[in-house]
């Protein structure tokens, strides 16, 4: 163990440091500049008045409200749609996967705005006319988040599909009797909890943080609201920016947490 | 009494045909085991059995109701699968009790069947577990449970024991045939290791490339297999090509050297094979027995055995000794003659 040790510790040169430095400045230098010009709306003080102001701006309570009603939405379709499309292509239909695949991939193939234009000639027009009531409006743009977040839904079911043996659980499931909506909500699904709450929670931290869709279709979403306030005041959208920053990172965060606790429930497949 | 018949199942994936006619009567309480290479269909057979594959052609019946198109979950049939399936979210108790669960039986009920479950696969203090905090043993015991608790018309074991190491498995075996002649539960058992066949079954299905190549008892198939390929894989055997010389006696020629075969039908002619396994050899000559000639080729050593090939006319014959201390084991190279009973040989 020592000589390993040892080993790491000699193998270690300046450049060694001099790039994960590079990497970590690149990345926390603006983060930094963004959270200390932040703090300075008092003149000469290190305050919290910028992010005083926004939290006490109405329209900042309803957009954030705003979004993240439609990101937990978007999450609870993302999930009954996702974990049983995907579950019945590993059942089923195995060939149809590298068609997912390429399907999942889309969202980040076509600009944000072609897609958004494409929603709005498509659907602002009979047969399906979304886009004369809120209501309405917000089914389509709760679709488009779907679509948006696909990839990182698709792609967290995935993995944790791959993780367990879903023929031999599902047949298991039927042998004692099970129909496919035991099978799914009583084996499939909490079996694939953690893999779930990582890809709704990136999900939802890409809900919060979209803004083409919300701008375009004109809706209150947290997004536009960040440009919005960016265009005519200079302190707040720093705050909202570090505040954004913030509620990612709690995501992530709560991913890695809840990642810690699945090791003893993982299925040992003796193979 | 046939309790679950297969009549002319026949599956079929995209034109190759993995079980072909394939017809079989099991009676009740009766341990049958499909024995075979991979890719012999055995599998298959089950699989359809479960219900998890629909045949192409036949029927499929238990205690006279027909089960080939019935969905799985409405067959009453326990399954023990190679991987265990085991659902990880749930606890050993848990995992046994689902099936009673979705049957819609109330927990007073589930709870004794649960404990008497695991009474029987002897885990009884191990009822909060999670499977992934099990041996591979104990999970396999566990899926036993879990598919016993139902109880089912029929047990069906897909290679339940090719997962763990020698001694669990042999450990296993016994459990595995303790239980099911203490429950009479009707079982078919899928492997491709012919011990596990011959210590479990009652009787043995040999199948080869989708087809039923012998059906009996352990002991016929080991001592009467009926086919060259039931010959080679089941146990050890010598195949010899030889010369009819009598065919109305049964008498052959090795090279120069004349067989008596104990065992002979309608000789069409040649070439005939003997068959005769390692273990009905002896070193040495015998009155009345059949005595060959030749060089000891190369020397096993098993532990209990010692396995000797010898080349007679060119053509390898092992012999199977048991080891003692005292046994002389002879040189490579060395004349050796060997020895073995008319009726110890078939032709084939």
């Amino acid at each position: 163990m020592r000589t390993k040790q040892s080993n790491f510790w000699a193998r270690l040169n300046f450049w060694s440091f001099f790039w994960p430095l590079l990497a970590m400045l690149y990345f926390f230098l603006p983060m930094y500049g963004t959270l200390d010009f932040s703090l300075r709306m008092k003149k000469g003080v290190i305050s919290l008045l910028a992010y005083q102001t926004v939290l006490a701006d109405p329209k900042f309570l309803e957009s954030f409200r705003y979004s993240a009603i439609m990101g937990v939405i978007t999450v609870v379709i993302s999930v009954l749609l996702f974990v049983p499309t995907v579950y019945w292509v590993y059942l089923r239909l195995p060939q149809a996967r590298p068609v997912m695949e390429i399907i999942s991939i889309l969202p980040f193939i076509i600009p944000v705005i072609v897609y958004v234009f494409g929603l709005i000639r498509t659907f602002s027009g009979p047969p399906f006319q979304l886009t004369l009531t809120p209501f309405k409006t917000d089914i389509l743009i709760t679709a488009g988040y779907i679509i948006l977040s696909m990839p990182f839904m698709f792609r967290a079911i995935d993995v944790g599909m791959r993780a367990i043996d879903v023929r031999s659980l599902t047949e298991a499931g039927q042998s004692l009797g099970a129909n496919w909506v035991q099978i799914l909500f009583n084996i499939i699904f909490p079996n694939l909890r953690i893999a779930i709450l990582s890809g709704a929670l990136i999900c939802f931290a890409t809900v919060i943080g979209e803004l083409i869709l919300g701008d375009f279709l004109v809706r209150p979403a947290l997004g536009p609201y960040m440009v919005l306030v960016g265009r005519d005041r200079a302190y707040e959208p720093a705050a909202l920016a570090i505040i954004s920053y913030a509620l990612t990172w709690a995501c992530l965060g709560l991913i890695q947490f809840f990642s810690r606790g699945g090791n003893t429930q993982q299925q040992l497949t003796g193979r | 009494m046939s309790y679950l018949e297969l009549s002319h199942v026949r599956k079929s994936f995209a034109g190759a045909t993995a079980v072909e006619d394939f017809n079989l009567s099991i009676a009740q309480g009766e341990f049958i085991s499909f024995l075979g290479p991979s890719g012999c269909g055995k599998t298959t057979t089950l699989r359809m059995v479960a219900g998890f594959e629909l045949p192409t052609a036949g029927q499929i019946t238990l205690n006279g109701k027909d089960l080939t198109f019935l969905p799985p979950n409405k067959r009453n049939v326990g399954m023990v699968f190679q991987s265990y399936a085991l659902f990880p979210n749930m606890t050993v108790a848990e995992n046994i009790g689902y099936g009673l669960k979705v049957a819609g039986k109330s927990k007073t009920e589930i709870k004794p069947r649960v404990d008497e479950m695991l009474g029987l696969i002897h885990l009884e203090k191990f009822g909060t577990r999670y499977p992934g905090q099990l041996s591979g043993g104990q999970q396999q015991r566990v899926a036993l449970a879990r598919a016993l608790a139902i109880r089912p018309h029929v047990l069906l074991l897909d290679e339940p024991l090719s997962a763990l190491d020698a001694k669990i498995r042999v450990e296993l075996r016994h459990e595995i045939r303790r239980i099911q002649q203490q429950l009479g539960i009707t079982t078919i058992y899928v492997t491709h290791d012919q011990e596990e066949a011959l210590s479990l079954s009652d009787r043995i299905v040999v199948m080869s490339q989708g087809k039923m190549e012998q059906v009996g008892t352990p002991a016929q198939i080991y001592n009467f297999p009926e086919t060259e390929f039931v010959a080679q894989f089941v146990g050890q055997i010598n195949l010899l090509p030889v010369e009819v010389v009598n065919p109305a006696q049964g008498v052959v020629k090795l090279g120069q050297q004349l067989i008596q075969a104990g065992q002979f039908g309608h000789l069409n002619g040649n070439p005939v094979r003997l068959a005769v396994r390692p273990e009905e050899l002896n070193p040495g000559f015998k009155e009345g027995a059949n005595n060959l000639n030749g060089k000891v080729d190369t020397i096993t050593y098993l532990g209990a055995i010692v396995r000797i090939r010898i080349a007679i006319e060119g053509h390898p014959v092992s012999l199977d000794i048991f080891n003692e201390r005292k046994l002389k084991i002879p040189t490579i190279g060395d004349p050796y003659q060997v020895t073995f009973p008319v009726d110890a040989c078939w032709l084939l």
